[in-house]
């Protein structure tokens, strides 16, 4: 607890003295930063070290407990490494999506070193899970590492790759194949005709929808393929045209013009032919004839 | 018309009456067989009334009657009060049996009592929960069958051609499911048609619906609706629920089933219509809690509808009961959707969270509203008066059984064949998201990818679509469904109401709100460019859906608890209530609420809150009937027969007389006898000839009037033998000995109030030296109402 407040109130310090160095303006009455002894030490103790150092030197030159381990430097070296790998692979797969097909390998890495950081225990027993993810209260590493988490759990690739990162799985694969044959007969037909096309290519189409509706239901679905029967479809419906035209008009119009038509038949025989029901009327026994409405209006008026 | 004449005649010369009396066929001619025992008496009870006026109401009352004499029969119409009709015996007998049980029952076994109330309540409240469950599930089950065949099919015709197939098959099977619901309630049990809220609210407000809440209206109501609703008509289930929570209520309380045969032997104190007619308030309250997670709105639905007997320990229970049911429905959907022991997923109908920052509103939004509102009541109207023509022209024209069934079968072929086409035709695509909750989404001619919106709203059951008008995101509807939808349905639901199915109103009428105010809206966010607060339609169907109810059905205060609990936001308090006054100020401009004009058109004598206006100049003497058939304190058992059995009367109440001095002295009133009473009386033979012969006699007790409750048999079944007709029965210790009366100048509200508030079944009324002049009923109280014209008066029909 306490180390994690002198970490935090040192972040904030060092902010503060940067932007007042930066500007060329130190005035160290005007900080006020309460009376933590920490933080009046550090405050009398840093400008002397010169502003043009990089930060790392500065780290260098705080307390033991505030300082983070060779180990754990080098581990987040790698991690930048990777993610920037694993992002320079995502920005190019965004459109046509590819996201998991391309960059499975270099997220199970990512994942890979986040781990190390989170879980194991380097040498000497240091943790680097507490100084590196939860030290301060913007948790860089943690931030960034939970974003792509995020996108990796939207995007849904789990379904398509097998455990380990190693390879998409076979359906996957199959589904790519398929998709591939759709496409290269698309290609061959899109000259011309669509006609043709619509009816040369509707099996492999429809081999492509029963596949996906088949994976559909199994749950084995991730972004690339619903974005690839997506783009299929839409080139299959709008650009080719091949959606089923609205052709029975004229037997639907019929059918429900007669179904339309029976409750009439029926109204008018139940009105023609139906007796009426009548009520009989039940004359009340009153001690006198006020009893109709004529009698009322005439007392009324 | 002869008859009438002599009659009238009669009535001034008690001498002839006995003669004459025999031949009278009419209702006016019932008192005959009293008189041979009580001529001169009864005669001039009658005189005495009427003296002053004898000469000169004479003539008028033979012209009049010569005009009216012959048994007219007119078409149906609103204007009438059935015969079949009777009131509930609200008020205690307070005889000395009565008196005598209360003296031997200990202090400890009147705690027994309050807490077997409380027993009966938590489990109307748990079977109420059970059976709504149940039906839950059968509906969605089937429907889903249902869906799925229609679906494979349509998409199996839209490739290879075909698609009027698939509508015949929709039609087809809409047809048959429909026909299955409408045999059994037009063959089996014709009360469990409609909604049945009518009908409880006519049992609440103290009118013995005849079989309304007997075990097989229960069964035929729950079956009836599943059907319907997966039949595919425009109907909810939440109507029928409210009837079937108040017949398994009536049913618990009595700790015995008449049909079944079974009598637990538990319970047997509340066999008697003021403890059921409570209990009955629970079972109402404990439906609509189930039907639409509203517990408080329950509550409030029973006080709204039987307001007159209410007191804070009822009501407590009440609202326990509703509670259970909630919850037992939650409980056992939640293991259904396979999530045992969430409880937070309540009523039937759901209309989901409408919780998020979007869905708030703002104070212009207000006057928004209100012209919802105002839109609501005049559609409301429209569907009103549309179903009131429709209504009266099947009474008229509809009433044979296979008729109705046929009518049924129609309707929902032509719901399916409209739906189908409204689908073929529409052109709105969407596509498909992962949270989108289409269950069955069809494609039809939509591009590989979409689907047709209209068949979202059509092709789903009715609660569904209600839920996807409220929550889909902007822009899945677009205009033209929607204005089409909102005037198919309108016509079709309105169509629908008043089938001999059991359906009810809410839904639909949910329905055409929501899509109209959805629409609403969409064209607001379209006008008005600026503002991201306007282009949240789900919030405009919900204010239309209530607008609409409140337009159709015309409820106040339970509605809005009701709708507000059902959203589970209350800050949706304040539009929603502004918006069903403004619908119910609008509508009530043109014509009353839909189950008032059901209840109207079924000639149910209904007391309104109020006496109508402007008829304090009526007085008890013209408002009452008159003669009465009184009985004597010890009366013959023969004339006793004669006079139940007497077809053209249904006489219930007896008032009691007792002869003073001489035999041409008028009697005087010392109690009331219910004909329930007297049929017991005979049955278990209290005759005193045979008291004194057999001392060894076992004395009767309240538990012997219990245990033929509420089916006292027919007069005709019981056997009374020449000899024994010539016994006496004293009725001194059966009979009601302070019967409310009131003197012959009380004005019709005030004998209106009282007879209201305390849930009178009979007043008599008497003169200032405690003579019977007449008797005041429901019915004579009932048929005056306010009509276009000032005060109407209803006549008195059979049917």
């Amino acid at each position: 607890m306490s180390f994690h407040t002198s970490c935090f109130l040192f972040i904030f310090l060092v902010a503060q003295f940067h932007t007042r160095v930066s500007c060329d303006v130190v005035d160290l009455n005007v900080l006020n930063v309460g009376d933590s002894p920490a933080a009046v030490h550090a405050a009398v103790f840093k400008p002397a070290l010169g502003w043009s150092s990089s930060l790392s030197l500065l780290l260098s030159s705080f307390p033991e407990d505030l300082e983070i381990s060779e180990y754990c430097s080098d581990l987040l070296h790698i991690f930048g490494q990777r993610y920037v790998s694993y992002v320079n692979c995502l920005v190019p797969a965004a459109r046509p999506v590819k996201v998991c097909q391309n960059c499975f390998s270099s997220y199970g890495s990512l994942i890979d070193i986040y781990r190390n950081i989170s879980d194991e225990v380097g040498p000497g027993n240091v943790s680097c899970s507490i100084s590196l993810l939860h030290s301060d209260r913007l948790m860089v590493v943690y931030l960034l590492y939970h974003n792509l988490e995020d996108l990796w759990t939207k995007s849904g690739c789990e379904h398509c790759v097998t455990e380990g990162f190693l390879a998409l799985t076979n359906d996957t694969l199959y589904f790519m194949t398929i998709l591939n044959q759709t496409h290269s007969c698309f290609e061959k037909y899109h000259q011309g005709n669509h006609s043709e096309l619509c009816t040369n290519c509707k099996d492999t189409y429809r081999q492509l929808n029963e596949l996906f509706s088949r994976m559909e239901k199994n749950l084995t679905l991730c972004i690339d393929i619903e974005d690839a029967i997506n783009s299929t479809r839409k080139m299959w419906s709008k650009t080719f045209n091949c959606s089923l035209p609205r052709e029975e008009t004229v037997p639907v119009i019929a059918v429900s013009s007669f179904m339309l038509f029976l409750p009439i038949i029926f109204y008018l025989s139940s009105f023609l032919h139906s007796e009426q029901k009548k009520r009989k009327l039940i004359h009340p026994k009153r001690a006198k004839s006020y009893t109709s409405l004529m009698n009322i209006q005439d007392k009324q008026n | 018309m002869a008859n009438i004449t002599k009659k009238v005649s009669w009535s001034s010369r008690p001498d002839e009456s006995g003669a004459i009396g025999e031949g009278t066929p009419l209702l006016n001619g019932s008192e005959q067989q009293r008189h041979g025992r009580q001529t001169s008496e009864g005669g001039s009870l009658f005189q005495i009334g009427r003296l002053s006026t004898v000469d000169l109401e004479e003539e008028i009352v033979s012209d009049e009657d010569s005009v009216r004499g012959r048994p007219k029969e007119i078409p149906h119409n609103e204007k009438l009060l059935s015969l079949k009709f009777e009131s509930l015996d609200y008020d205690n007998i307070e005889n000395q049996l009565f008196l005598e049980e209360e003296r031997r029952m200990s202090h400890m076994s009147f705690r027994c009592l309050e807490i077997s109330r409380w027993v009966v309540c938590g489990l109307i409240g748990f079977l109420t929960g059970l059976i709504a469950c149940f039906i839950d599930i059968v509906v969605e089950q089937l429907a889903g069958i249902k869906y799925q065949v229609v679906k494979e099919n349509i998409e199996k015709f839209t490739e290879v051609g075909g698609l009027s197939i698939s509508l015949l098959l929709w039609a087809a099977l809409n047809s048959a499911i429909v026909m299955l619901g409408a045999i059994i309630v037009a063959f089996f049990e014709p009360i469990a048609a409609g909604s049945g809220i009518p009908q409880i609210k006519c049992y609440l407000n103290g009118v013995k619906i005849p079989r309304v809440v007997r075990l097989k209206t229960l069964v035929v109501k729950v079956c009836g609706v599943i059907c319907s609703v997966v039949g595919g008509l425009a109907v909810g289930k939440e109507g029928p629920m409210i009837h079937s929570g108040a017949v398994v209520a009536a049913g618990v309380s009595q700790g015995r089933s008449t049909s079944l045969k079974r009598d637990f032997k538990i319970f047997e104190y509340f066999r008697r219509d003021t403890e059921k007619r409570d209990f009955v308030s629970a079972g109402a309250a404990a439906g609509v809690s189930a039907a639409f997670g509203a517990p408080v709105g329950g509550v409030l639905f029973s006080l709204e509808e039987g307001a007159s007997f209410w007191n804070q320990m009822l009501t407590w229970r009440i609202f326990f009961a509703s509670m259970i049911s909630t919850f037992t429905l939650n409980f056992f959907l939640s293991i259904y959707h396979n999530n045992p022991g969430d409880l937070s997923n309540p009523g039937l109908i759901n209309f989901g969270r409408f919780q998020t920052d979007s869905e708030a509103y703002y104070l212009y939004e207000i006057p928004l509203f209100i012209a919802m509102g105002a839109i609501g009541g005049l559609l409301g109207a429209l569907f009103n008066i549309l179903n009131y023509w429709l209504t009266i022209f099947r009474i008229r024209y509809v009433h044979r059984p296979c008729l109705q069934v046929m009518e049924a079968m129609l309707v929902a072929a032509v719901t399916a064949t409209v739906s189908f086409t409204m689908i073929y035709f529409s052109n709105d695509c969407q596509p498909l998201s992962p949270d989108n909750t289409e269950e069955y989404p069809l494609q039809l001619f939509c591009a590989d990818g979409e689907y047709n919106a209209m068949a979202t709203a059509f092709f789903n059951t009715p609660e569904r679509s209600v839920r996807s008008l409220f929550h889909n995101q902007p822009g899945s509807y677009n205009p033209l469904t929607l204005g089409l939808f909102t005037l198919t349905y309108f016509f079709l639901a309105c169509w629908t109401y008043g089938l001999a199915v059991s359906a009810g109103v809410f839904i639909p009428s949910l329905l055409i709100g929501a899509a109209w105010g959805r629409l609403f809206g969409i064209l607001l966010a379209a006008i008005t460019t600026t503002g991201s607060i306007w282009a949240v339609p789900g919030k405009y169907a919900l204010i239309g859906a209530a607008a609409q109810l409140g337009g159709i059905v015309r409820m106040t205060l339970s509605l809005t608890v009701i709708v507000v609990e059902a959203t589970g936001n209350v800050t949706y308090g304040l539009p929603i209530m502004l918006v069903l006054m403004t619908a119910k100020i609008v509508g009530d401009y043109f014509v009353e609420g839909l189950y008032d004009i059901h209840i109207k058109l079924q000639s149910v004598p209904f007391l309104h809150w109020e006496a109508p206006a402007t008829s304090h100049w009526l007085t008890a003497r013209e408002v009452m009937s008159s003669p009465v058939t009184c009985l004597n304190r010890i009366e013959k058992v023969g004339t006793i027969v004669d006079t139940l059995s007497n077809t053209s009367t249904n006489h219930n109440g007896f008032p009691v007389v007792v002869q003073v001095s001489g035999i041409d002295e008028p009697a005087r009133l010392c109690g009331l006898i219910l004909r329930s009473q007297l049929i017991v009386l005979l049955k278990h033979k209290v005759f005193v000839e045979l008291a004194r012969s057999r001392l060894t006699h076992r004395k009767l007790q309240l538990k012997d009037f219990r245990d033929a409750y509420p089916r006292f048999p027919p007069i005709q079944s019981i056997h009374v033998s020449q000899d024994e007709r010539e016994c006496m029965m004293d009725l001194t210790e059966f009979m009601n000995p302070t019967p409310y009366t009131v003197p012959q100048e009380t004005s019709l509200p005030r004998v209106f109030k009282l007879f209201r508030a305390l849930g009178l079944r009979h007043l008599v009324v008497v003169d200032d030296e405690n003579n019977v002049i007449g008797l005041v009923t429901r019915k004579d109280l009932a048929r005056y109402h306010m009509g276009k014209h000032g005060l109407e008066e209803l006549q008195l029909a059979q049917t």
